[in-house]
């Protein structure tokens, strides 16, 4: 054997070996990329979901219409409502969900540190919020109203400008509490309350002349109590609620946003129009077909 | 009123339960432990003193909101991660915990120096010096704070909501968020909270009746 022979054969031992090594290498990439998709999917919120075979959703239970708990020890609301349309878009069963009860205050830190799978409670979607955690779409618009009693020398709007500084007006504490009343109010008294049984509390001891709460709150208490309360006729700001999830899990973000918006606008809206009908008293509106107008 | 009462009383007869579960896990895990680290604080070696004296200071100086959230949040980061209920029980645990050691100190620490040397002097020994004649007259300092402490612990146990757990004051709040009905609500927590505490000061003085002088 010449050198030349030697080398010619060295060369494609060489090259065979590379060829070798690049199948190899190839393969050991596509598996890698295998491997990394799969676990990408497996890192979901919503494969996790699916594996556990229910859905874990922290709510409340201590404000009607949105969750609480009805004469049968049921919890029921607005709210629940949201979570059960999640689990049947999921499981095809509205009742595989296990509701986590939680204070307003744990809504963002137990979504944060996966305690629950999502947060449906209420939720004013706002700029700060939105930095700690991904917000669904919009479920509702919120507005502010005032509530008075019946029996109440002064109990619309008209009455409380007039009064002017003499207005009393209690709010549940929050930051801008006080602003969101001199919005429509500027010279009334404003006392701030802990919770939204002790706003209503203070209109019952007299101790204001209106309480300024949620517009769907108005709605169903002058519902069930038209000789208790009275809607004063003012309403305003709007604030959208929707459900609140950990950030960097865009396919769980996308599957509720997708269950939501197939429950207001699409296919299957019984569930959302019945709650709404049923807790807020009102027509849900007709969805024509043609351009989509969620 | 009475109607809205009589109305709500079957809904909070669970977080009735709840409340009673979690003030007597409070109290006997408490008192347990609290014994134990408050005798290591007065008669322990000095590491033992050193570490009970941190623990205690440590919790006590922390608000107990605060700790019931750092148990519920923080813990999980270190690989225990309790649910809502029992994160809720430790962290009542930790914090009654530190003030019995606090009572048992106090308690032990206010026997004059010379029963101790006393009951040295007529040869007992160390354990039968503590079971004769520190301990017997400890109690009846101990009894009077620590019960205290146990009604603290009753109406302390509210802040499990906090948490979410459904205990009486939860369940109160539940009640009111579907009728809107405050007043008669409160007004029946108050007496149960009061029933319960009432029957506890009832029991402390007939503890301390009973170990008001020492037996033979």
């Amino acid at each position: 054997m010449t050198s030349n022979t030697e080398r010619r054969d060295f060369l494609k031992l060489g090259a065979a070996g590379l060829a070798v090594a690049g199948l190899a290498g190839g393969a050991a990439l596509s598996l890698s990329a295998q491997e990394a998709a799969a676990q990408s999917a497996s890192d979901s919120r919503l494969r996790e979901v699916l594996n556990r075979g229910k859905l874990l959703c922290g709510t409340g239970s201590t404000n009607a219409p949105w969750h609480f708990e009805n004469d049968a020890g049921e919890l029921v609301g607005m709210d629940i409502t949201m979570g059960r349309i999640l689990a049947k878009a999921l499981f095809d069963d509205a009742q595989a969900v296990e509701f986590v009860l939680e204070d307003p205050a744990q809504r963002i830190p137990n979504v944060t540190t996966g305690k629950v799978d999502i947060a449906i409670q209420f939720m004013t979607m706002s700029g700060q919020r939105a930095q700690l955690v991904n917000f669904s779409r919009p479920y509702y618009v919120e507005g502010v109203a005032l509530i008075s009693s019946p029996k109440a020398d002064n109990k619309t709007f008209a009455d409380f400008e007039k009064l002017g500084s003499g207005a009393r007006v209690s709010i549940l504490q929050n930051v801008g509490a006080e602003e969101a009343v001199h919005e429509v109010l500027p010279e009334a008294t404003v006392m701030q309350l802990d919770t939204q049984a002790n706003v209503l509390q203070a209109l019952d001891s007299r101790r204001v002349d209106a309480a300024a709460v949620d517009l769907s709150t108005v709605r169903w208490l002058v519902a069930r109590n038209p000789d208790r309360y009275f809607d004063a006729g003012k309403q305003w700001r709007s604030m959208l609620y929707g459900a609140a999830m950990r950030q960097g899990d865009l396919d769980w973000l996308n599957f509720v946003n997708t269950a939501f918006s197939i429950a207001m606008f699409g296919h299957e809206t019984a569930l959302y129009d019945e709650a709404f009908k049923t807790y807020f008293g009102l027509e849900p509106p007709v969805r024509t077909p043609g351009f989509p107008t969620i | 009123m009475i109607e809205q009462i009589l109305y709500a009383i079957p809904f909070l007869l669970e977080g009735f339960y709840i409340t009673l579960l979690v003030s007597t896990l409070t109290v006997v895990i408490s008192l347990a432990a609290g014994l134990l680290l408050g005798i290591g604080l007065v008669y322990g070696p000095a590491p033992a003193r050193l570490f009970v004296r941190i623990f205690s200071d440590t919790i006590r100086g922390i608000p107990i909101l605060v700790l019931i959230f750092f148990v519920y949040y923080g813990l999980p980061a270190a690989g225990l991660d309790l649910s809502s209920f029992w994160a809720a029980v430790a962290a009542l645990t930790l914090f009654k915990t530190a003030q019995v050691i606090e009572y048992v100190r106090g308690a032990i620490g206010s026997i004059p120096k010379g029963q101790g040397e006393a009951g040295m002097a007529i040869g007992l020994t160390f354990p039968q010096r503590l079971r004769y004649v520190i301990f017997p007259q400890a109690v009846r300092r101990f009894l009077p704070p620590w019960i205290n402490g146990v009604t603290d612990a009753v109406k302390g146990s509210a802040l499990v909501s906090l948490l979410g757990v459904t205990d009486l004051m939860h369940a109160i709040n539940q009640v009111i968020g579907r009728t809107y009905e405050a007043m008669p609500l409160y007004v029946l927590g108050a007496v149960i909270y009061f029933a319960v505490n009432f029957a506890l000061s009832a029991l402390s003085r007939h503890l301390e009746s009973r170990f008001a002088f020492i037996r033979d």
